[in-house]
């Protein structure tokens, strides 16, 4: 058993697609906001994968600085998500 | 790469794919914060499974913080204006998008290269990251910044639970 680029891959396009099912088929927009990390994680996914296995020419581990600004973005925009949504009041 | 880091990979890939099945699924908030916090130990273990040690650390905590988000119990629920008809049809574009990508990774034709990094990766990344791409990350900087202001100046409306619900 071992890790290919092809398996990378097929996880980063299982993520990506889960992503973009989830943020097409809630009815909360809120919850339909999740897939945006969802869809940032396969995405990551893809760069590392690259980077690990196919990276022939260009800066070292660049898949990698990819991933962790992907990461950092998802972040973001959860938490612009969240804050748009609103405080929910008690009344 | 060695079966240790392959069954690493395998595990921590299913990890995340039953992670965002539970998220996709599920509906409460607390729910939605344990399913992002398993998909924030599912890509960690296949960064860290891929010797992308550093990336692996940077993604656990941005996804556990998006995890403590979507766990809080007070932001409000807002209904989609779009149809049934119209969330199947995107249902289906995810579901085509997926074969999409599977075809291509399956039928592609990659390059083989032999990977030179380390299991960690900090002092490269640490490189490209602030010298290298600086624009890049400096970006990514002011992204973050407009996005905590405005979420922080949104969050300050507190809004009415009757709003939610259209009993206004």
């Amino acid at each position: 058993m071992t890790v290919t680029l092809v398996s990378v891959l097929f996880v980063a396009a299982g993520l990506t697609a889960l992503g973009a099912f989830i943020a097409a088929w809630r009815r909360d927009l809120s919850a339909a906001l999740t897939g945006l990390p969802v869809m940032f994680a396969g995405a990551g996914v893809a760069f590392v994968g690259v980077a690990r296995f196919s990276a022939v020419s260009g800066a070292p581990l660049l898949g990698h600085e990819v991933a962790v600004l992907l990461a950092i973005a998802a972040l973001s925009a959860t938490g612009l998500g969240i804050g748009l949504a609103g405080r929910e009041g008690s009344r | 790469m060695d079966s240790l880091h392959a069954i690493g990979f395998f595990v921590s890939a299913a990890l995340a794919g039953a992670g965002g099945l539970f998220l996709a699924f599920t509906d409460r908030h607390e729910r939605r914060g344990v399913a992002m916090g398993l998909i924030a130990l599912g890509m960690a273990g296949v960064y860290a499974s891929l010797s992308a040690g550093f990336a692996a650390i940077v993604v656990l905590i941005c996804y556990a913080g998006c995890a403590l988000l979507l766990a809080r119990p007070d932001y409000r629920t807002v209904e989609q204006a779009a149809g049934g008809l119209w969330r199947q049809a995107g249902a289906v574009g995810a579901a085509a998008l997926l074969g999409a990508l599977a075809y291509a990774a399956f039928r592609g034709n990659f390059a083989h290269a032999t990977f030179n990094g380390g299991p960690f990766g900090a002092e490269w990344v640490g490189r490209l990251l602030f010298a290298h791409d600086a624009m890049a990350t400096e970006a990514v900087g002011g992204l973050v910044l407009v996005a905590l202001v405005g979420a922080a100046a949104a969050w300050r409306r507190e809004r009415p639970r009757d709003e939610r619900e259209g009993r206004r």
